[in-house]
């Protein structure tokens, strides 16, 4: 008897903090999201009671005007976030500090975190001064302005989406970076000495000997960051607030946070933020499915088909 | 010895007796007070109830109330909208602030909800508060009751760079003409868009920084519509109005003037960043701001160049254009004022600090550092209000003055006019497609609140 409560007292406190800070919240954004609670009858509507749900929000949602630009910017920043900087970007850096002098690719790569470790809001608030317009910015000042490229003085209203690329791209990489780059350390020596032996080139190692090894964490690193990307909206936020044009560069998550928690007026739809937040939630399910049928994640957690050592 | 002791213990009992009485006669009671202040100009608006308080305790020892006051000030320059919110959550957690300082425009959607409390009954034993201008009480009426305190108003006057004028050919005297060519209907909106015109074609201004309204969604825009002829309230019914003609009106000026008259490129700038470096470094024409701003430029931003005395070289303000030739000019109003929670124990108590800081002395000390207009009836002849400039110039402003709406859905209301409006300055949506958007998202969002004229 005692044997068998142990290790459901070892997942007990796992499990409250899942069920308070996850479960319960999830449950009651799920029942937000059939109601019109908002500012105006916050401690009036009965929003528990069934009778008071209904669907109109994602009614809303999907006749909304500007629901295919707010879709649209989400593929585009999840994608190419993803594809430029998350995996690609991280996969080189992975590659690069892992073929050259090992203390000189450590130190790189130190380096390359230290956004990461930065509060977000410091980090953020460097670029937006970085791409300020002249005297300030320095982007303007040092670089645009003596080359006579231009650029106009606001960057961050000429460029909105270069700037929300390259300051969640620099942090995101850092991520993928350590995973690869463990992962490639990783790979006994033998494989890479023995394709060296029979005469590949530096490129045609990577391609069939490392690439392939590190499958695994490509998947991981491609799944997990795909989910991230679609729930953070904080550095756009910070950067652009959606701007500068009407929805310019407003994503999912940036418009759930929006509908239930800002407004100059002060009229927070937490009804309406709460079925944006929902319909992210299953999207974000449907996408992991879908990663791990197409990367056969089942084969990842197999049994080893050799004999246990 | 046994004596002696005996003595000593008496004498602790005495004093300890006393002092308890002394506690038991007077009670303290904690208020707090919560304000959006933009330091350190408007730091008043909380400072003033710290002597307020005292006075206040003084008044109770005279009259023999047993109750002392002590306040609990809370004030920054957070976002309107998160600063509601705050208020509703805390409210509803049973911590919200006894006092709140707000815009007149909540009041509605609060007295709704049952948060505030109506003050008509209370206000009767503070006749000082009789004092403030009478227009200024319709802001805070919501269904035949006064629920605020007016605390401050302003204008929003269109701004001019005088300096920028000169360079397009203006004469000082055509400069110092247009306020009354715009009071009397001489110069109209389209003529002011016509001028930033042929400032970006000359190379004067950059294109889009002919003319330039506020970044986001404010109060401003509504008195646009106004001038376009618009209603946004029914008086018979007391329900919001969106009037179509009007609106085809407002969205094809705001069209025209990003699309043909090289302004408009304001939407979306931040306001530290871009929006206050660009109208107070000379980089606009024409623009709309607040009286209030004029501290924030002289303190924040033009310092160096001298403040307030290059402010008047350089800068002018008007009332917002006529929309047609002798038309009536406007500028809008939005008051500030002193709301009292629902759940405050000691509302009198709250009212009797609240009518202390509505004096001439709290009050203009918040006017003057912060160039505000006063709110009480002749505090521009009070010694310490005439010293500044700006109030006194731009006082004539609130005989055109016009107000938002007390009403619960007006959030709602101005959330979808703005939408479409940053849509139309965009590009994206014609002038008809705006007016579309906005009647179908009013009728679906507010339904039988809203009347579309």
């Amino acid at each position: 008897m005692r044997g068998q409560l142990a290790p459901y007292v070892f997942l007990s406190p796992t499990l409250v903090l899942v069920t308070l800070f996850f479960f319960i919240p999830l449950i009651m954004v799920f029942i937000l999201s059939f109601t019109s609670l908002d500012m105006t009858n916050f401690g009036i509507l009965e929003w528990w009671r069934p009778v008071n749900w209904n669907l109109d929000n994602y009614v809303k949602i999907f006749t909304n005007r500007f629901f295919s630009r707010i879709l649209g910017n989400t593929i585009m920043y999840v994608a190419l976030t993803l594809a430029l900087f998350n995996v690609g970007m991280a996969l080189v850096i992975a590659l690069i500090t892992t073929h050259i002098k090992r203390r000189t690719g450590f130190a790189f790569r130190v380096l390359w975190f230290l956004p990461r470790i930065t509060p977000v809001v410091v980090y953020t608030m460097m670029w937006r001064a970085l791409a300020g317009p002249a005297p300030m910015g320095v982007l303007n000042k040092y670089f645009l302005g003596p080359l006579g490229i231009g650029g106009g003085e606001y960057l961050l209203n000429t460029h909105p989406w270069v700037f929300i690329f390259l300051v969640n791209g620099f942090i995101g990489a850092s991520f993928g970076m350590i995973l690869f780059s463990s992962a490639i350390e990783a790979i006994p020596k033998d494989y890479t000495t023995a394709s060296k032996v029979d005469g590949a080139t530096t490129w045609q190692t990577i391609r069939y000997v490392e690439l392939p090894m590190i499958k695994w964490p490509l998947l991981f690193v491609t799944t997990y960051q795909t989910l991230s990307l679609l729930t953070s909206f904080e550095q756009i936020m910070l950067l652009t607030d959606g701007g500068p044009g009407l929805y310019q560069t407003e994503v999912w998550a940036l418009t759930a946070y929006h509908r239930a928690l800002t407004s100059y007026f002060g009229n927070t739809q937490w009804g309406y933020g709460a079925a944006w937040s929902v319909v992210l939630v299953i999207i974000g399910i449907v996408m992991a499915v879908i990663y791990l049928r197409v990367f056969k994640f089942g084969e990842l957690v197999e049994e080893p088909k050799i004999d246990q050592l | 010895m046994k004596r002696l002791f005996l003595l000593m213990l008496i004498g602790c009992f005495v004093v300890a007796g006393g002092l308890l009485t002394l506690a038991q006669d007077t009670e303290t009671i904690t208020l707090t007070v919560r304000c959006r202040a933009k330091p350190p100009m408007e730091d008043w608006r909380g400072n003033n109830f710290i002597l307020a308080a005292e006075e206040l305790n003084a008044d109770l020892e005279a009259a023999g109330d047993p109750r002392r006051v002590e306040v609990v000030i809370n004030q920054d320059n957070i976002d309107w909208g998160d600063y509601v919110t705050e208020f509703v959550l805390s409210y509803g957690a049973g911590e919200e602030p006894d006092i709140w300082l707000t815009g007149h425009e909540y009041i509605g959607v609060q007295a709704e909800a049952g948060r505030i409390i109506p003050l008509d009954e209370l206000m009767k034993e503070f006749p000082g508060l009789n004092n403030v201008i009478d227009s200024l009480w319709d802001s805070t009426m919501y269904k035949g009751e006064i629920w605020g305190v007016p605390q401050d108003a302003e204008a929003r006057p269109l701004y001019f760079n005088k300096a920028l004028l000169k360079e397009l050919g203006w004469s000082a005297n055509k400069i110092a003409a247009l306020p009354g060519k715009i009071e009397w209907g001489e110069f109209t909106l389209y003529d002011m868009l016509a001028v930033a015109k042929e400032a970006v074609d000359k190379g004067v201004v950059a294109d889009g920084n002919g003319f330039w309204t506020r970044p986001k969604n404010g109060p401003d825009f509504t008195a646009f519509y106004y001038a376009f002829g618009g209603d946004t309230i029914d008086a018979a019914t007391g329900k919001l109005v969106f009037d179509e003609a009007a609106g085809l009106k407002y969205y094809q000026f705001f069209y025209d003037a990003a699309q043909a008259y090289g302004s408009m490129g304001c939407l979306g700038l931040g306001w530290g960043d871009a929006w206050h470096p660009g109208v107070s470094g000379s980089k606009v024409l024409f623009w709309i701001g607040g009286t209030w701003q004029w501290a924030e430029w002289a303190e924040a931003y033009l310092k160096d160049l001298g403040g307030e005395d290059y402010m008047w070289e350089t800068f002018g303000f008007a009332l917002i254009p006529a929309a047609e030739q002798g038309g009536q000019p406007n500028s809008l109003t939005h008051p500030l004022a002193f709301l009292i929670s629902s759940q405050c124990e000691h509302p009198d108590l709250a009212l009797a600090l609240i009518d202390k800081v509505t004096d001439y002395g709290p009050n203009t000390r918040h006017a003057i550092a912060s160039t505000h207009l006063g709110i009480l009836k002749g505090q521009t002849e009070y010694k310490f209000y005439k010293v500044s400039r700006l109030l006194s110039e731009a006082l004539y402003m609130l005989a055109y003055t016009t107000f938002l709406p007390n009403n619960p859905y007006w959030g709602s209301y101005s959330s979808l006019v703005y939408e479409a409006l940053a849509a139309t300055v965009g590009g994206d949506f014609t002038p008809h497609e705006a007016v579309d958007f906005v009647v179908d998202g009013l009728k679906r969002e507010l339904g039988d609140n809203v009347i579309i004229r």
